[in-house]
């Protein structure tokens, strides 16, 4: 592929302003040396400049009229407007999305097993645990914890 | 330019709120660019003033959603093209024809006697030689039409008829250069000079 044919490739994009930096800075350069491709690009101008004469065509007498007819005749969409309500509900969700985001997503540190005899070492903790089998003691089925510590009394026993 | 922009707004704001007299000014300003751009895709005059009236009447139901007003003129020619590709969907106009259907080379006498003795000036102001250049035009494939009477006739910028057309402004500088290369083909001895 000759120098000439490569330029002639981009003359077309040279023309209606498509080319940049080097490339453009290339043609420009091989056009200034070159009366063939020089002659080309005057050709695609002369196109353009021609394109530029052509006008916009009127539409036909009464296209107006008819379009009048037709929009006086139509109901239109009303505009979308929202209302302050809306856009305080709007806020409201956003902050309970964030929240609940928030809350799946942050790591968590991972649940150890409670290790009772340990717990029973430390004398608020013991009162706590009293209370608390205290409170299920009438209805052991209300809490699982109670239940666990239930069968395992039941199996130490045997 | 920006006188314009804010009349273009104020006349979009009153039409909104439902002055059919300010829609009005709206279609007398935009009519011909829209008409002209239909009648190029379409090739048939009648279908062309039908889809200008569909086109605004479009226009006016859907105001409210115009989101920015200054950008009527984009809005109103999207509105344009989307009734064309319907009706090609539908089959009731062709956007691509065979090219031997508008070959200016069937009627070369404009052509021939644009090169024989006038000045440029004369020949870019004969209607007959612009009949030729819009005869060319059709046989181009209709992307390339389009962006060639958006940019040339009614003189929009890359970047806002790639927004009516849904690509990036190189896309639209490609589609334009794609077109002159052709339209330089077809034009041939009128826009050739000998080499100096």
């Amino acid at each position: 592929m000759s120098k000439c044919d490569l330029i002639r490739d981009r003359l077309s994009e040279y023309a209606v302003g498509g080319l940049r930096g080097r490339m453009r800075a290339r043609v420009e350069a091989h056009v200034g040396e070159c009366a063939g491709c020089r002659a080309e690009l005057k050709a695609l101008e002369r196109t353009g400049a021609l394109l530029d004469s052509l006008e916009t065509q009127d539409a036909p007498e009464g296209t107006w009229e008819a379009v009048r007819e037709r929009v006086l005749a139509r109901p239109r969409e009303r505009a979308r407007v929202r209302p302050r309500w809306a856009w305080a509900m709007s806020t409201v969700a956003l902050v309970v999305v964030v929240a609940v985001a928030a809350v799946v997503m942050v790591p968590r540190p991972v649940e150890r097993p409670v290790v009772v005899a340990a717990a029973a070492a430390d004398e608020e903790m013991q009162m706590t645990m009293d209370d608390h089998l205290s409170t299920v003691w009438a209805a052991p089925l209300s809490d699982m914890a109670a239940v666990g510590l239930r069968m395992a009394a039941l199996e130490e026993n045997g | 330019m920006s006188e314009e922009r804010d009349k273009v707004k104020e006349l979009v704001a009153r039409a909104r709120a439902g002055e059919v007299d300010a829609f009005e000014a709206l279609y007398r300003a935009h009519q011909g660019g829209i008409y002209t751009f239909l009648r190029g895709q379409v090739r048939d005059a009648e279908v062309a003033a039908d889809l200008t009236q569909d086109t605004f009447v479009r226009a006016w139901e859907s105001l409210a959603r115009l989101r920015e007003a200054g950008a009527f003129r984009g809005w109103l020619y999207q509105i344009a093209r989307n009734l064309v590709l319907d009706e090609a969907k539908s089959g009731r106009v062709r956007l691509e024809v065979p090219a031997s259907v508008v070959s200016s080379e069937e009627n070369p006498s404009v052509l021939e006697r644009a090169t024989e003795g006038d000045g440029p000036e004369e020949r870019l102001a004969s209607a007959e030689l612009k009949e030729e250049v819009w005869r060319a035009l059709e046989s181009l494939p209709a992307a390339q039409r389009e962006a060639v009477v958006m940019h040339h006739v009614e003189g929009m910028g890359t970047a806002e008829i790639a927004k009516v057309m849904g690509v990036r402004p190189g896309t639209v500088m490609s589609r334009l250069a794609r077109a002159r290369e052709a339209l330089r083909e077809k034009l041939g001895g009128y826009v050739e000079v000998s080499d100096e």
